[in-house]
């Protein structure tokens, strides 16, 4: 198994194949920078909560530096994400709306309570019908979950860790990996 | 009617991170959902919790919020008409 591409989004740094990408915003206005250069086709980014925002953005600037066709369906390739907080920052802001005093639980940010909607969302932008997982972990060791993925059919995994703890603190440490 | 009407369309702008989008894109009478804003069934269900939350109209399910969510302008009057706050 090895990484043929890898990208690691801090929020203060952006590194792409060991290149460091050149950024003018820090926190989570870093993911929206992204978006609208490496993509901006895609509104439904804006409904997202960050953790699907940010392994969105990293997937798709690792797919375009891996050059290959883009669109066509395809179910070789799965989507594998590891994190330790699952959907707590989008969790506390669904909390936020079904306070009892103020209570109007939003559909909108209810749809994100569940960390492996990221994978999912990666693999509907891509046209990818293989595997998700999503794995919560409490150590950053997703090599392992990564192996666990190959099989005969499934011949290529993008994922990795994809960690966010709040708006000033998160990271996606993504890869394409194959055999 | 026309200060409810853009009232109601940066609540819809807030309300559905309409991103880059400015009250005078929507227009009165365009549908907001299909060839609209092409807004989906999430957004209709936000927009269910924003007629609450904003003028206390309780819809009692989502059926109900079809023949409101039309349009701006028939938003604009089922509040004028329903309105508890």
């Amino acid at each position: 198994m090895k990484q043929i591409h890898h990208i690691l989004i801090l929020p203060d740094r952006v590194v792409v194949d060991d290149q460091p990408v050149t950024i003018t915003t820090q926190g989570a206005d870093i993911v929206t920078e992204l978006y609208r250069r490496y993509m901006n086709d895609y509104p439904k980014f804006f409904k997202m909560d960050l953790l699907s925002r940010l392994g969105l953005v990293a997937a798709d600037i690792l797919l375009q530096t891996e050059g290959a066709e883009r669109g066509a369906e395809r179910d070789d390739r799965a989507v594998v994400i590891v994190n330790r907080h699952a959907s707590l920052n989008n969790d506390r802001a669904y909390e936020a709306t079904i306070q009892p005093d103020n209570y109007f639980p939003s559909p909108s940010l209810f749809v994100y309570t569940l960390p492996n909607v990221v994978a999912g969302e990666i693999a509907i932008r891509n046209h990818y019908l293989g595997e998700t997982a999503c794995y919560i972990a409490a150590q950053e060791d997703v090599e392992p979950l990564i192996a666990s993925t190959f099989n005969e059919h499934t011949t290529s995994v993008i994922g990795g860790w994809l960690d966010v703890t709040d708006e000033k603190e998160f990271i996606a440490k993504l890869s394409i990996w194959t055999h | 009617m026309d200060s409810l009407k853009q009232q109601l369309k940066l609540q819809i702008i807030a309300a559905l991170n309409l991103e880059g989008m400015q009250p005078e894109d929507i227009q009165d009478d365009a549908p907001l959902f299909g060839e609209g804003l092409g807004l989906d069934s999430i957004d209709a269900l936000e927009l269910i919790v924003l007629l609450e939350r904003e003028y206390g109209i309780r819809l009692k399910d989502a059926k109900e919020g079809k023949p409101v969510f039309q349009s701006v302008a028939v938003m604009a009057d089922y509040i004028t008409t329903h309105r508890t706050k």
